[in-house]
């Protein structure tokens, strides 16, 4: 919807009552700047000179109530809503796909307490994740979430789309940390989950804003689990000869309770390509990175306990020096110019599934992109990253170094790679997403991901946001 | 030039610096980022949108504090590429005129805050004083030429008053910055200098790397550069001068200047001589050593007078978050940003350099 006018500047007064003149701005730079987040078809739009759709309103709201009167304003006028955190996101769910306000939430940014005692902190979700981070550091305490976005994602960021974290195989996803909200529902109503989400009082209606990305309502605080910062941090690095192998002893590190807080697995494609490149080694096989921290003795044991699984498998040990070094340049892979970056063409169809399925899951995607893309010379790597369980989680890769020049082909051909990606995933009992969210990227698959439950999920949405006005086009919602 | 402002290719999706970006953080705008700033250029160059009054307000936001670099893992020169698209803006004649200002000061007085004073004398050791040291807080370069002596060196003060070519760089005017550079290394020389002591690190920082980097200039072999700060620490750890510390100053707040992460060497140095004078350990910021946020002594101060002045009240926010009364600082420009808003948060300010000199036994 595109505002004009009368109708444009008398909305933009509205806005301007509540947040404040300075904190609204409807420039033609700020709109472009907020046009695109993460996701790859929008930076490549702008990369080939064509103009993105953009927001109407950057609207940067002061507190929960300032975010309850722009809604009911927007629900008045019926004006999409695009909560954005950090724009870091990949799959798409920061974009104004209709136009309408971007609620940019980087204002709402304190952090409210720290309980040393059962080791919390409540922020408000504007934080910057790496600052909330430091700030509990102080304290000899962590927030063990570490996305790769935790120098630019806020907080609110973390939990909108179920996000996962580095050393999430000990301690969880963020929506495992999180024991209580703040939400502003898309009529403006502003309410408080209870005051811990384990309990037996009544339905968890706390994780219905989880995985949301903001088509449920706006989260504007949360209070998250700490942790100690640990004693000891063990890392070392083995090399397995087959992939197979290396899967399974993952496994049973797992399922055995071992407790790694990173088990990182390279396929033979990634070991020798992103390993190489950012690491230096030139290695043949599957690469994994192995760590347990806490107590020193704890950690030990737990270290030599999955040794010797590892050896079971014949897999050969680098030693420690590999493994720290993957722990300090973690992140490095995402810095220009050793990130992937255009005009490549990129994406990464993360998907997570049973131990029984997972393999089969992973050669499918592969052989199902790799053989359809052939032309393309496609690269399809992968890592197995989050450890359940029950299961694990694969950060699977395409990449195709020379895309179509002509924006509109690229589109065509990015989309044809996901379908390709995402039927196999489906078909073989992968969801579509493990922790990037689902956005406007995977929109277009969640019905099917779904099956019969979809209709109640859409009910859910009608009944919350009956104008739709909240992020319009994401997580399967239409406008 | 186009060599550093393709970094802006790289910087456009590059959100790994927010965390540290000062302006960001004050003013919680995306386009006001590192990366949102970077978009913005590379999006004029693909005719997305023009050097407009709007858009170049927008790149003469960027702070020039060097905080997205010094957090860079490939180290890219985006205050640099900026600046260079700044030089472009210039040339088409659409700089503001805030920047205009900068330029005809310096040409006029080689001098942006008051007056320049051609140095006297030679010695083989001089103290860069600067244009801020001169002209801004006389008191701190009284001072650091009695801590100097009571260490045993004898500094002749040059560049009094003189600007070093940061601002002119900064704000688009890489002529000028090199006449400028120029004449900062002919005062040296006709000092006879073989030692060259720099009052603030924003001069180090503009000596060291911006010369070369942006103007194509070497500061050069046999002139030794030293940090005043670094100098004192060691002098006094050598035992080269005594001091009274005075516990009636503790606790004080240590605020690591402007530029400070551009010449990270000196975050132990400037504490110790805090140490010293206070006998204890000085109290940290939450915003200090590696990710020390600047004050609004930039080019910002005459660009985007708003946002210098969100950056020194967040520093003062930092410092009442943090339960300070005292805060400690050795560097001119960023001692001038902070005493000016310091009394409406019931802060006190110190120099170091002039408290050391009181306490020199």
């Amino acid at each position: 919807m595109v505002q004009i006018g009368l109708q444009f500047e008398m909305i933009r007064s509205e806005l301007a009552e509540v947040v404040g003149d300075a904190n609204i701005s409807t420039t033609e730079t700020d709109r472009l700047v907020y046009a695109t987040d993460w996701f790859w078809l929008p930076q490549m739009w702008m990369d080939r000179g064509e103009q993105p759709r953009k927001p109407d309103y950057i609207v940067r709201p002061g507190s929960a109530e300032e975010v309850s009167a722009v809604l009911k304003i927007a629900n008045v006028y019926r004006i999409p809503v695009i909560p954005w955190g950090g724009g870091s996101g990949s799959q798409g769910g920061a974009l104004s796909v209709f136009g309408g306000i971007i609620l940019d939430m980087k204002r709402i940014n304190r952090i409210l307490d720290i309980d040393e005692q059962s080791l919390t902190v409540t922020a408000q979700a504007g934080i910057n994740g790496k600052q909330l981070e430091w700030a509990v550091n102080e304290k000899g305490l962590m927030l063990p979430h570490y996305p790769a976005s935790a120098n630019c994602a806020t907080l609110g960021g973390y939990l909108a789309p179920r996000g996962t974290g580095t050393i999430s195989t000990k301690y969880g996803k963020a929506e495992d940390l999180v024991l209580r909200m703040q939400v502003v529902l898309p009529d403006g109503h502003i309410l408080r989950t209870p005051v811990v989400p384990q309990h037996a009082a009544g339905p968890d209606f706390f994780r219905l804003f989880l995985g949301s990305e903001g088509t449920l309502g706006v989260i504007t605080e949360a209070t998250m689990q700490l942790d100690y910062l640990p004693q000891a941090r063990l890392l070392r690095a083995v090399l397995f000869d087959d992939l197979t192998q290396a899967i399974e002893a993952g496994r049973q590190i797992m399922t055995r309770r071992l407790d790694p807080f990173v088990i990182r697995l390279y396929d033979p494609q990634s070991t020798a390509s992103r390993i190489r490149k950012i690491l230096g080694y030139e290695l043949e096989g599957a690469y994994m990175v192995l760590g347990f921290d806490g107590d020193p003795d704890l950690a030990a044991l737990q270290e030599e306990k999955a040794m010797d699984i590892i050896g079971q498998f014949g897999a050969k040990d680098l030693g420690r020096e590999p493994g720290e070094a993957w722990w300090k340049h973690r992140y490095d892979f995402y810095y220009p110019p050793q990130s992937l970056k255009l005009p490549w063409m990129y994406g990464t169809t993360e998907t997570v599934t049973t131990y029984d399925k997972i393999e089969r899951l992973y050669y499918a995607e592969k052989k199902a992109v790799e053989e359809g893309f052939a032309d393309w010379d496609i690269d399809f790597i992968g890592h197995f990253s989050h450890w359940f369980h029950w299961g694990v989680m694969v950060y699977t890769r395409f990449i195709i170094k020379n895309p179509p020049e002509d924006a509109r082909e690229a589109v065509r051909l990015h989309n044809r790679v996901w379908n390709t990606a995402m039927t196999a995933v489906m078909e073989n009992g992968g969801m579509v997403n493990e922790h990037h969210g689902v956005g406007l990227k995977l929109s277009r698959y969640m019905q099917r991901q779904y099956g019969d439950a979809w209709p109640l999920l859409e009910r859910i949405k009608k009944a919350l946001d009956p104008n739709g006005i909240m992020n319009p086009g994401k997580v399967g919602f239409g406008f | 030039m186009d060599n550093l402002i393709a970094t802006t290719e790289n910087c456009r999706y590059c959100l790994m610096c927010r965390h540290v970006a000062p302006v960001g953080h004050v003013m919680h705008d995306e386009a006001l980022t590192p990366h949102g700033i970077a978009l913005v250029v590379a999006s004029q160059r693909r005719g997305l949108l023009q050097w407009n009054k709007e858009s170049v307000e927008i790149l003469y936001s960027e702070p020039d504090a060097g905080n997205c670099r010094a957090h860079c893992v490939t180290d890219q020169p985006l205050p640099a590429a900026i600046a260079a698209v700044r030089a472009e803006v210039v040339r088409d004649g659409l700089a503001p005129t805030a920047a205009h200002d900068i330029h005809d000061r310096l040409q006029e007085a080689r001098s942006l805050f008051g007056a320049f004073v051609p140095a006297k004398g030679e010695s083989e050791t001089v103290l860069f004083v600067g244009d801020e040291g001169h002209n801004l807080r006389p008191s701190t370069v009284e001072a650091a030429l009695n801590l100097l002596a009571a260490a045993g060196v004898q500094a002749l003060p040059v560049g009094i008053g003189l600007g070093s070519g940061y601002f002119a760089s900064s704000a688009g005017f890489p002529s000028l910055a090199k006449a400028l550079a120029n004449q900062c290394i002919e005062e040296v020389r006709a000092a006879g200098a073989r030692r060259v002591v720099v009052l603030s690190p924003k001069e180090l920082f503009t000596f060291r790397q911006l010369y070369p980097e942006r103007l194509g200039i070497d500061w050069p072999g046999d002139l030794e550069l030293v940090d005043l700060a670094s100098l004192l620490a060691r002098a006094w750890t050598d035992r080269k001068f005594g001091l009274l510390p005075d516990a009636s100053l503790a606790p004080a707040t240590y605020v690591d200047p402007t530029h400070a992460v551009r010449v990270p060497e000196r975050f132990d140095s400037a504490r110790a001589l805090c140490t010293a004078l206070l006998g204890q350990p000085p109290d940290e910021l939450f915003w200090r050593r590696h990710r020390a946020h600047p004050v609004g002594s930039t080019a910002l101060q005459f660009t985007r007078p708003d946002i210098a002045e969100r950056l020194t009240k967040g520093r003062l926010e930092d410092a009442v978050g943090r339960g300070a009364h005292t805060l400690i600082c050795e560097d001119p420009a960023t001692l001038h940003a902070l005493e000016k808003h310091a009394p409406s948060f019931n802060l006190e300010v110190i120099g170091l350099y002039d408290a050391l000199a009181d306490a020199v036994r």
